[in-house]
């Protein structure tokens, strides 16, 4: 026992001497690009893809996750944009991140695939300066035309109380507060507090009917809920699982827009390995690149080359051949009035 | 002068089992806890960056926005929670511990082990197989349909039930160890003492053991109660996430709602509030006198 | 009579004794139930664990594939993270347990109570406000920094567990084995340590627990290089988790309690050889003793 311990305490010596090392240590080594590190959403790209980019490049690909969509802001926020070269994050947060300068300028002239690939509608503004954007997600709803008591055609019928007990929804203040504020015919992104507390009001009714928040295809597809507010990748899922039982349907909304979100790429400011990320971000942006790509992870894609060299399971799938596809809004960022969202976020959740 | 030597250097050599001992501990404290918490307790006065992030412009702004009744009605929540998962740990996890202390000391620590196994697994995918057993068309309540106990499958999930459940899985053995580690040192001539003296078994347990496993009794609730009322995982998972807890609120203000300062005094009110129910306890446990603390 | 009343006794204490095994078998079911079905649907044939589907060996095909390495290495990095984290826990947190209990000494009613705050406050308050201040002061991110959050939420819990285990004490025994010559550190080892045992088992698997299921100070305090196996099965929610995680969390559960039944058998293999051993030297000792 006693030598055990000792040799424990040993270790722990060690362990201390490593650790300061590791401190000291890396931080000279700024050796040519030789590696890229990336912080994004785990199973999210294909590993062919990363393989193949290290291979052309004689280079390491460090892929290191986030549990959180907030996660990289924080990262960001708190200084530590540095360690990274490539930081996935979404179009919500942009106009911060560019404000706050915590994101490198990019360099169209090393984003050829990039300029002439990707929609000009998904990609302008401000943001094309700093960002590239992977893939993205629209917010449907989606019910099950065999249970659910109603039809949905508007997000107004949502509020209905025959729902009462029959909705599965997305969290966060601002992925519910833009569905109220456009039911009520507001802007989306609304930064007047009278209108918040009118979509507050309109939520509440809303949350009568809501069973859960969170992830929601389990419960549709065991017939807990008959209609869920969920990304498109998610309904893509939970069509395919029913297989030909499935009785899910996208609600086809005539005039209610509904919302499409990025997942981005971004470089960090001061990002050691900025010209490999160049490379990397040019790289997915080729057709035939991010058309196999699609194949692993068939979710909605900017990239409009890409779509066009598709396999025919991506083109075919219900989940993405959707009419509104062009009445959408995006999430801007609302700065200030993020904390009045909060207050009222709050109000509902805790009555 | 020469005469103080020796009392000097026995004075020295005294210290040094107290600096190896608590020594490493206190620095960690210092260095890990208190400055972070200095940091904190510096940011919740500062006012939040439009652009996330802390502005350093002193502001008592974040402290006046948890006078609003909606931090009232979360903390007071979030209490309850912490109750009935500590209330439920202690019921259920005492006679446990009780049980595997009075076992020979190889069968105790295998059956520990045994205890902690299912911990080393993911607890987000322990909580979904909560869900995927209970679900509408998951397999309890398709066996209690083939057994014909209901005709309609029942609704389990999203329940108080199975949120209390998924509590008690999460929360049971840090109510365990510390109640075995304090049970375990019992000595069982004293009971057998007892019982010999004519004390009845319950007598025993009343007078001799509980008195005596308290300390244990008290880190049991110290590290069910306390973590218990940050927990929102659970909540999120099995309650269907239509309430807000104190530790939804605090990570959202260091998430998606970059309000740091409001996040940070959130914090400190949370510091406030525990230290003063340690501090209620204590006084009416009269727990001084067993040195815990 | 008498006889009568024993056998009462004996029967009633059998019964105890049944209730007691019953109870505990219904504690342990609340928490293998959950790895059951765990372990079960990891042969589920289906993309998604939302039901069950069929029955298939190919998540286990998968796990072992080229492209998988990324379960593979975020587990040996929570694997190794986890056990130092344990190391460091236990040995502060058993020595500061001790010494916090046994000492007066200037401030100690301030850690007394600092030993609290990283329990009460929630994670990602002390993961945020560690982040800024290594950033501050140019510190990398790396398993360094992951360790330093994890000890930070382990060693209150050692202490907390072995405050518990220690309060109460006197120490006639220590002062005893003081006496009879031994120096502080024999005392240390030999008396103290084997009176708190388990104490230090108790800790010892809470912080390996805490450390090994971690989220927050491993997602804000990692560096660009790793992630630990939680954040990873975290960050898969973005896309659904596929069931080569069950499969990978079955064969983590398996290999544990294989290792427990194995470890179990060595120390029987073990106390069986000393006992004989000793049996031996008896008999050696009788058989000189007769000759004598």
């Amino acid at each position: 026992m006693k030598k055990a311990l000792a040799l424990i305490l040993a270790l722990v010596m060690a362990l201390s001497l490593v650790a300061c090392g590791d401190k000291s240590g890396d931080n000279g080594d700024d050796a040519a690009s030789t590696e890229l590190n990336i912080f994004m959403w785990g199973d999210y790209i294909s590993e062919d893809l990363i393989s193949n980019f290290e291979q052309a490049n004689g280079c390491t690909v460090n892929l290191s996750y986030m549990s959180d969509n907030a996660d990289s802001i924080t990262k960001l926020t708190a200084g530590a944009g540095s360690e990274y070269d490539l930081i996935m994050t979404c179009d919500a947060y942009m106009e911060s991140l560019i404000a706050g300068g915590y994101l490198e300028k990019l360099d169209h002239a090393k984003l050829p695939n990039a300029v002439a690939n990707i929609n000009e509608a998904y990609w302008n503004g401000d943001n094309k300066d700093y960002c590239v954007p992977y893939l993205m997600n629209y917010i449907y709803v989606v019910y099950d035309t065999e249970r659910c008591p109603i039809e949905i055609t508007c997000y107004n019928d949502l509020i209905d109380p025959a729902m009462k007990g029959q909705i599965g929804t997305v969290d966060g203040a601002r992925n519910l507060f833009p569905i109220a504020l456009i039911a009520l015919g507001y802007d989306p992104n609304s930064t007047n507090e009278t209108e918040i507390a009118a979509a507050y009001d309109w939520l509440v009714k809303f949350n009568e009917n809501v069973v859960a928040y969170g992830s929601t295809e389990q419960n549709m597809v065991n017939g807990t809920i008959s209609c869920m507010l969920t990304y498109d990748g998610n309904a893509s899922w939970a069509m395919s699982e029913l297989g030909d039982k499935n009785t899910l349907t996208i609600a086809p909304f005539t005039k209610d827009a509904v919302q499409l979100g990025f997942d981005l790429f971004t470089i960090p400011k001061d990002a050691k390995h900025a010209d490999l990320a160049h490379k990397f971000l040019d790289y997915i942006c080729e057709p035939q690149v991010m058309a196999d790509n699609l194949v692993e992870f068939p979710y909605s894609c900017p990239n409009d080359a890409a779509i066009a060299v598709a396999n025919d399971n991506y083109k075919n799938d219900p989940a993405f051949d959707f009419d509104y596809k062009t009445n959408v809004f995006f999430q801007e960022d609302v700065g200030d009035a993020l904390a009045i969202y909060d207050k009222y976020y709050q109000m509902l959740k805790v009555g | 002068m020469t005469a103080n030597a020796p009392a000097l250097k026995k004075k020295r050599h005294n210290r040094m089992p107290m600096l190896a001992q608590a020594g490493p501990v206190s620095i960690w404290m210092i260095l890990f806890v208190t400055i972070p918490m200095l940091f904190i307790i510096y940011i919740s006065f500062m006012s939040r960056g439009t652009f996330g992030g802390v502005e350093y412009t002193p502001t008592t702004e974040s402290y006046a926005t948890l006078m609003d009744a909606t931090y009232f009605k979360v903390i007071l929540k979030s209490l309850e929670v912490a109750l009935i998962t500590t209330g439920a740990c202690l019921l259920l996890g005492y006679p446990f511990a009780y049980y595997i202390a009075r076992k020979p000391p190889e069968v105790a620590s295998k059956l520990i082990t045994l205890l902690m196994i299912p911990f080393w697994t993911n607890s987000l995918m322990r909580l979904n197989a909560w869900m995927l057993l209970f679900q509408t068309n998951g397999p309890v309540n398709n066996f209690l349909q083939a057994i014909g106990l209901t005709e309609a499958p029942i609704t389990f999930i999203y329940t108080p039930g199975l949120v209390l459940l998924g509590l008690i899985t999460n929360f049971l053995p840090f109510a365990v160890l510390p109640m075995y580690s304090s049970i375990e040192k019992l000595q069982k001539s004293l009971l057998e003492a007892s019982a010999d003296l004519g004390a009845t078994p319950r007598t025993t347990f009343l007078k001799v053991t509980l008195p005596l496993t308290f300390p244990g009794i008290f880190s049991a609730i110290i590290l069910t109660f306390i973590p218990a009322l940050g927990t929102y995982t659970v909540t999120d998972m099995l309650g269907g996430g239509k309430v807000l807890y104190i530790g939804n609120i605090i990570k959202n203000q260091f998430g998606a709602i970059r309000n740091w300062p409001l996040g940070a005094a959130l914090s400190v009110l949370l510091l406030v509030i525990t230290a003063l129910l340690i501090f209620l306890y204590t006084r009416f446990a009269k727990i001084d006198d067993l040195e815990v603390l | 009579m008498n006889q009568t009343a024993s056998k009462k006794r004996a029967a009633r204490r059998g019964f105890t004794k049944a209730l007691g095994d019953i109870y505990a078998v219904l504690i342990y079911s609340i928490f293998y139930i959950p790895v059951a079905v765990m372990m079960i649907f990891s042969f589920n044939d289906a993309d998604r664990n939302f039901f069950w589907k069929g029955f298939t060996t190919r998540w286990y095909g998968e796990l072992f594939e080229f492209g998988n390495h990324d379960l593979w290495e975020s587990l040996a990095y929570s694997l190794v993270i986890a056990i130092l984290a344990t190391i460091i826990s236990v040995v502060v947190g058993v020595l500061g347990g001790i010494g916090l209990k046994k000492f007066k000494f200037v401030g100690k009613k301030f850690i007394d109570t600092m030993i609290y705050v990283p329990i009460i406050v929630p994670e990602i308050v002390l993961a945020v406000a560690m982040l800024i201040i290594f950033m501050t002061i140019g510190v990398k991110l790396g398993m360094g920094t992951i360790l330093i959050g994890h000890c930070t939420f382990c060693i209150p819990y050692a202490v907390v567990t072995i405050k518990g285990r220690i309060s109460g004490d006197n120490e006639t025994l220590q002062e005893a084995s003081m006496d009879l010559g031994a120096n502080r550190v024999q005392t240390f080892w030999r008396v103290t340590v084997p009176s708190i045992m388990p104490g230090i088992m108790s800790s010892a698997f809470l912080s390996f627990t805490l450390s090994f299921d971690d989220v927050v100070m491993s997602n804000m305090l990692a560096g660009a290089s790793q992630s630990t196996l939680p954040v990873l099965i975290l960050s898969m929610n973005r896309t659904g988790v596929t069931p080569d995680v069950n499969a990978l969390t079955s064969l983590i559960v398996v290999f544990m309690v294989v290792g427990m039944l194995v470890s179990n058998g060595f120390t029987r293999h073990r106390k069986k050889k000393e006992a004989k051993l000793i049996a031996e030297a008896e008999s050696a000792i009788s058989a000189a003793r007769s000759k004598m």
